[in-house]
């Protein structure tokens, strides 16, 4: 993560709305950093594949939800808690994620991108219908006493069990970071994502970064399933909203930037809370995330001139 | 002898879709207006397409239009004809003034862009309870002709026919080539004296009057409004479905794309009652994987081929 | 002899095959939801007890199912397949109010008797309209719930003086559904009682963050927090609630239905909610009882949500109309005699597996509205335990909710 001089002014800005926040209402500013948790590490695997493989996975939300549905089986079944279902959910996804990409999108990264755009809204689809044959629409939801966890300041009291996707996602930021710009495979895999024409030349095996990539992001998005499902209740459509949400997220910090991700999550959270706090105003909450996003992308345009 | 049969074919085609009510019931009429619906919105997205743009905000258009044509006819008291012109043009206004902010941008930041549009007009119509009727809707005191499916089948066929003949427009006059530049290099493009902001503003701005036109025409015929119907997201990916389905760049593609998975749903739906949207996905994955050009793809290389 | 015998028996077999024609009901859902789906199966498995008894006067029912896919358009082209190319004599089905505005126009056409089982919104029938003297809605329209509510409320405080409710707080998700309820609830409870509402976005919606309106709850200090939201909404909503150490005296959800095992979890023990059916009515219903064991026995499920006993009633209501009409209920020609149909089906009085018996009577627009109450029911060991109408009750309510 680079933290160059341009950045620090922003920070400063941050950290005052932050403590503004604060003052006016503590918790919104608890409940937007756990939100902006979620929306960050569900995004960031989107975005380790848009920018390395350059495909749009309409099928992330799908993904998501198949991972909860598989961790909620395999607890209920073994009588485990999700958090240990998790390592044999990873070995499920890592399977399903490289049988997708070798049976169906291997074969459409020549083609246009569009192409590939509805590949995976057919795969979305049918894996919400593949589910819904085997477990019907009705929700599901594990009972887990420690997601109530709480803390109490004062006499206001917040859950606290959310922070588990903050902690997540700067996991996943910092272990990709080290991964992608430490590691020789991470390294190779950044050169396809800016070129893989080059790539190749050099000797790179773009196929194998391809696979492997796509894999880790499933990997990736499994982990956040499992971790979805402790929190809320799954039913087959469940993932969707979060596609487009995660896509306009990636959208917004700008392809490849995964701690763009972060600072943007967190802005969003943020914003969604204040606007959740004021009375009568939380049916405006979604208008302020697309406000923030054009805003952002308009005026990154802007600054990059473009035609 | 070649701009004859050309142009035979098509036109014995209409007289055939015309003549569908005269001999088949009120259940495949039924079923063709649905039919229609999505080809109109296919076409309308893949003629701003062959400028290059991907939009995801098309249902954002048709909601508005579905919209102002409701409102004008229980607000206004308009007649539908009137109403459903005014919300059209209503459209085009709203796309052509977003359309200086929008159309700067390109690739995924356009169709981002025009998704969050989308949702943000879905918003605004949701929350003003007042003036929309809120998230419960607004009701028609009357659907046009009463509901004679006949009419109503009629009515939706000129409406297609229309966007159809506005995306024959756009591949045979000049636009077709400032497009085509565009969509291939656009620093070619503006080189050779191509005014892409122009280009791109017109094809925005008639789209979206098409998009606003189709809404208007539905709410019309099925009386009523509501915010989760009029944007309902199947309308944002299944066009862009049906088209590449049935051939991208082409007027073609979208017509065969809706009719094909039209036509398709509708039949697995009556085989398999639980559970035919599964196989409707696998479809769309088989046809893409082996088909990547389109069926009409497919059509214009075996043409090609052909003509040597 | 012969020649006799052979002219009789070919006159008895015409005449068989006259009166021996299937009687046919079409019903649309949303086949996919399982609301729907358990509603079009509930249905089916009223056909064919009735159809094993012996049928309605002679004749076999014969139920044709197509699924509306939540759709307007798929809705209307469902019912036009049903009337034009299978011919139904009755429609039935129903769950959506989006989906069911869009139908109004088409069942107008063809005026077929409609037993409806969806629809809450109001704006349904203002579009049906007063004439529309065939449409039979099983289902509470949104203002009779708030209506049932405010009485059962007033009763249960009557009746359990430790019981306080003057102050209602509604949590509401922000589409339809939400929206129908909160303003109902106003429009009863504001009156008499201190209310006050705020929305979220529903977990079912992509949402799934309640504790902006728990704080607002908490700040409001009700006697009664009630929350209309779908199943996806239930328990998250209980975790935030302990998590902020909000323990209202009555706690109470109002999904259409609940998840899946909701009532082993211990957050849901002494929850009360609203609800139309609970397998405890089996307990003091034999037709409940008989609906539950047939239904788990021929689909291995258990009934999800109220629909599908409702959608069961709803067929056996059909068949007892049709019988009573006896063989003035089709014409010469097949046809339907609308007029003799509705004027039995006016007389019902069938006690259903929902626990009350349907009777039909008019609401605000339409002539035949069926059943008008919620009832309150509150989790107890993992069970729906009816509270109120007292005539059904099964448990008395265990007051205050608290966490353990």
């Amino acid at each position: 993560m680079r933290l160059n001089r341009k950045v620090i002014p922003w920070i400063v800005i941050g950290v005052a709305a932050a403590a503004a926040i604060a003052a006016w209402k503590p918790t919104a500013l608890i409940y937007g950093v756990q939100r902006a948790g979620l929306y960050a590490a569900i995004a960031i695997p989107m975005a380790l594949v848009l920018g390395i493989v350059h495909i749009v996975n309409l099928s992330h939300g799908e993904t998501l939800m198949v991972a909860a549905y598989a961790t909620y089986t395999i607890a209920q079944a073994l009588g485990l808690d999700p958090w240990l279902a998790l390592v044999p959910v990873m070995a499920v996804m890592a399977i399903l994620g490289y049988l997708i990409f070798q049976l169906t999108i291997k074969h459409t990264l020549k083609a246009p991108e569009l192409n590939q755009l509805i590949l995976t809204f057919g795969i979305a689809i049918t894996l919400t219908q593949l589910v819904t044959l085997l477990y019907t629409t009705q929700t599901r939801k594990m009972h887990l006493s420690y997601v109530s966890a709480s803390l109490s300041i004062g006499e206001t009291s917040f859950g606290v069990y959310d922070f588990v996707f903050v902690a997540m996602a700067i996991a996943m930021a910092v272990a990709l970071n080290v991964f992608l710009t430490k590691t020789r495979f991470g390294k190779a895999a950044v050169a396809v994502g800016q070129n893989p024409r080059g790539a190749a030349i050099v000797g790179i095996d773009v196929q194998k970064v391809y696979v492997v990539i796509f894999t880790l992001s499933v990997i990736l998005t499994g982990i956040m399933g499992s971790l979805f499902m402790t929190r809320q209740s799954i039913f087959p459509s469940v993932g969707g909203p979060y596609t487009m949400k995660c896509f306009s997220l990636v959208a917004m910090a700008g392809i490849g930037n995964i701690s763009g991700i972060l600072y943007g999550s967190l802005v969003l959270g943020l914003a969604e809370a204040v606007i959740n706090g004021i009375k009568g105003m939380s049916g405006w909450s979604n208008i302020v995330f697309f406000l923030l996003i054009i805003g952002v992308i308009g005026v990154r345009a802007f600054k990059e001139r473009k035609i | 002898m070649k701009k004859i049969t050309s142009g035979i074919f098509p036109i014995s085609l209409v007289l055939l879709a015309a003549s569908l009510p005269l001999f088949l019931g009120a259940y495949p009429q039924a079923v063709a207006r649905s039919v229609f619906t999505y080809m109109a919105l296919a076409l309308t997205w893949d003629i701003l397409l062959r400028s290059g743009q991907v939009s995801f905000g098309i249902v954002g258009f048709y909601g508005l239009g579905s919209y102002a044509a409701i409102l004008l006819a229980v607000r206004a008291g308009m007649p539908p004809a009137v109403a459903i012109i005014a919300a059209s043009l209503f459209a085009a206004l709203i796309a052509f003034a977003l359309g200086f902010l929008v159309l700067r941008l390109r690739a995924m930041y356009f169709s981002i862009t025009t998704l969050a549009l989308a949702e943000i007009f879905k918003v605004i119509i949701h929350n003003w309870n007042s003036f929309t009727g809120g998230p419960e809707g607004i009701v028609l005191p009357q659907v046009v002709f009463n509901g004679d499916s006949r009419a109503l089948y009629w009515l939706s066929l000129g409406m297609v026919l229309v966007v159809v003949a506005v995306s024959v427009f756009f591949e045979k006059s000049r636009l077709h080539y400032s497009l085509t530049a565009i969509r291939n290099n656009e620093i070619a493009a503006r080189t050779s004296g191509v005014d892409i902001f122009a280009n791109l503003l017109i094809t925005f701005t008639v789209t979206s009057l098409l998009q606003g036109l189709i809404g208007g025409v539905q709410v019309f015929s099925y009386g009523f409004a509501m915010p989760d119907s009029a944007f309902d997201g199947n309308y944002t990916l299944l066009p862009l479905a049906i088209a590449l389905l049935g051939g991208i760049h082409s007027t073609w593609g979208p017509i065969i794309g809706a009719i094909l998975l039209g036509v398709a749903s509708e039949y697995l739906k009556l085989k398999i009652p639980y559970g035919h949207l599964l196989v409707y996905g696998l479809i769309i994955i088989l046809v893409i994987l082996f088909i990547p050009n389109g069926i009409y793809g497919l059509v214009r290389k075996g043409r090609s081929k052909r003509n040597g | 002899m012969k020649k006799t015998l052979a002219v009789a028996t070919l006159f008895a077999i015409l005449t068989a095959a006259a009166f021996g024609q299937t009687i046919k009901i079409g019903g649309t859902w949303p086949l996919a939801d399982v609301t729907g789906e358990q509603g079009s199966k509930a249905a089916q498995l009223a056909v064919e007890e009735i159809n094993k008894a012996g049928g309605i006067n002679g004749r076999q029912l014969q139920l044709f199912i197509m699924d509306d896919e939540l759709k307007a358009d798929k809705g209307v082209a469902a019912i036009e397949k049903l009337v034009t190319v299978d011919k139904v004599d009755f429609l039935m089905g129903g769950m959506g109010s989006g989906v069911a505005l869009a139908q109004v126009p088409t069942m107008k056409k063809y005026q077929k008797i409609v037993m409806s089982t969806g629809a809450a919104s109001n704006l349904v029938e203002k579009a049906l309209g007063a004439d529309a003297t065939w449409y039979f809605h099983l289902h509470p329209w949104d203002y009779t719930q708030g209506a049932s509510y405010l009485e059962g409320w007033t009763a249960i405080a009557k009746k359990y003086p430790a019981m306080k409710i003057g102050k209602m707080f509604l949590a509401y998700e922000e589409g339809a559904f939400g929206k129908s309820s909160y303003d109902a609830s106003k429009t009863m409870f504001a009156g008499n009682f201190k209310f006050d509402g705020a929305s979220f976005k529903s977990a079912a919606m992509g949402g799934g963050d309640y504790t902006a309106v728990l704080e607002a709850a908490k700040e409001f200090r009700p006697d009664i927090f009630l929350w209309a939201g779908y199943d996806a909404d239930a328990l998250p909503i209980l975790e935030q609630a302990k998590a902020m150490k909000y323990a209202p005296p009555l706690f109470v959800g109002a999904p259409p239905g609940w998840p899946k095992d909701f009532g082993k979890s211990p957050l849901a023990n002494n929850v009360t909610l609203y609800g139309m059916w609970a397998a405890s009515i089996n307990d003091i219903n034999p037709v409940s009882a008989k609906f539950y064991d047939a239904f788990i026995a021929k689909y291995k499920a258990e009934p999800a949500t109220y629909f599908a006993p409702l959608s069961y009633s709803a067929v056996y209501v059909l068949a007892d109309g049709i019988k009573r009409a006896g063989k003035d209920a089709f014409n010469k020609d097949g046809s339907v005699n609308n007029e003799a149909v509705i004027k039995a089906l006016e007389e019902t009085k069938y006690l259903s597996a929902l626990g009350e018996t349907i009777t039909f009577t008019p609401s605000q627009v339409i002539k035949h509205q069926g059943i008008r109450n919620q009832k309150i029911l509150q989790w107890q060991n993992g069970r729906q335990e009816v509270i109120w109408p007292f005539e059904v009750q099964t448990k008395a309510p265990v007051y205050p909710f608290a966490w353990k």
